[in-house]
């Protein structure tokens, strides 16, 4: 049934276009080439959330059976976030599993993306280490998870301190993305962080 | 000769007045139907200029009111769900084909299942059946009777013989019962609601017929 998963792409994308021009800051869908089955989406992070100001991009594959089965949404931008995995992007999210229902659409996915964004459930984690530390230590979890969007999703107002740290481990030699990765699990110990990348 | 005239008079006034009434009737029943053909274009008219100005709104939801729930298309061989949601048929059946343990509805996942939805007919849809070979048909409509008032209207006169003979065939006891009572009237057998009217002289006469027949049958038992 890939003309019904076409045609209604096809509308899908119409409808998000039209929605576009009359909300601000809405989720965005686009074709990633001519065969509908390939897309990308893009979500500006929610207001009074360490995301606020970025702007994250996301992968959907649309199966053959669409609407009857989920698509694959996947983060392509790395963020901090209990349900998303930091280092693939993986969603954890019902409606893109068993609770999901054809009646749904590629918007209404994005949006509830977007609702996650802004309540975290560390309980059904996808990054166990994320949850962990989300739930032991809110304060580290909201400024890496600030950290992380203003490296990888464009968002301004970085914390000059964290910033810092990255650099003075990165004149060390590791890599910035490694280093960034190592002090966000360390709740950002520059000499425990250390530790792990030379394990 | 107005004896002649006077009897063909209303004769003529008999037959031409029914025959116009008939045709009357027949003018007034073309004409309804006229009416009603007028006001169903004109509904369809004004409904083509509600979705007109819902276009204009720039809402972008121009004939979604009738838009299948999962193909987004305008319903084909459409069903709605209890909960009220309109679907194409094929597409309800693969969508809980597809998750055969949890049917729910795709829109409100309240509880739903092939047997629970019902077709919708428009007019003149059943010229545009297309053959569907793996999909079975839609479920028929329910055709459910009409509810009736109350469950005594089948009583009336004679029910006092009914009740009795009822009473010897199934229940001797009610039987003897109604011997005995007999000699107050046989009204209160068998209708506790019933409030105390004067014995009808009809239904005294049948008791009491069935009571000798009832007595004739006792000693042709016991003589048998």
């Amino acid at each position: 049934m890939a003309t019904i998963a076409a045609s209604r792409i096809k509308r899908e994308l119409k409808e998000v276009k039209a929605d576009a021009e009359l909300i601000k800051d809405d989720v965005s869908v686009e074709l990633m080439d001519n065969s509908y089955l390939a897309l990308t989406g893009e979500i500006p992070g929610p207001k009074d959330t360490p995301y606020e100001g970025g702007t994250f991009h996301l992968k959907i594959i649309i199966p053959e059976t669409y609407p009857f089965n989920p698509p694959q949404v996947s983060f392509t931008t790395k963020i901090w976030h209990p349900n998303i995995s930091s280092v693939t992007g993986a969603i954890c999210l019902d409606i893109l599993k068993d609770q999901w229902a054809a009646a749904m659409t590629l918007r209404t996915v994005l949006l509830s993306v977007q609702a996650l964004l802004s309540l975290p459930e560390p309980d059904d984690p996808q990054d166990a280490v994320v949850a962990q530390q989300y739930k032991e230590n809110q304060d580290a979890y909201r400024r890496t998870a600030r950290h992380w969007a203003c490296a990888y999703a464009g968002a301004k107002s970085s914390s000059r301190e964290l910033d810092e740290k990255v650099e003075r481990i990165t004149e060390m030699g590791f890599n910035e993305s490694d280093a960034r990765d190592a002090l966000s699990s360390t709740d950002w110990d520059v000499g425990r962080a250390v530790e792990k990348l030379m394990s | 000769m107005p004896d002649v005239k006077t009897p063909s008079g209303p004769e003529n006034m008999d037959s031409d007045p029914n025959s116009d009434g008939l045709k009357h009737r027949a003018h007034a029943n073309s004409t309804d139907a006229d009416e009603a053909s007028k006001d169903s274009e004109n509904a369809g008219a004004t409904g083509g200029t509600a979705t007109d100005s819902a276009e204009k709104d720039g809402a972008g939801s121009q004939e979604s009111l009738f838009e299948c729930n999962i193909c987004l298309d305008t319903a084909r061989d459409a069903v709605v769900s209890r909960c009220g949601h309109l679907f194409c048929w094929p597409c309800l059946y693969q969508w809980l084909e597809t998750r055969p343990n949890r049917q729910t509805c795709p829109v409100c996942k309240a509880g739903i299942s092939k047997e629970s939805v019902t077709p919708l007919y428009g007019r003149g849809s059943t010229k545009q059946q297309d053959p569907r070979d793996k999909i079975p048909q839609r479920p028929p409509g329910e055709r459910p009777e009409p509810e009736t008032q109350g469950p005594f209207q089948g009583f009336g006169f004679g029910d006092g013989g009914f009740q009795m003979s009822f009473g010897i065939g199934a229940f001797p006891f009610g039987f003897f019962a109604s011997t005995f009572n007999l000699g107050e009237g046989g009204r209160f057998m068998g209708h506790p609601h019933r409030p105390q009217v004067p014995p009808n002289p009809d239904e005294q006469f049948l008791s009491k017929v069935f009571l000798w027949v009832a007595v004739l049958f006792v000693i042709w038992l016991l003589i048998a």
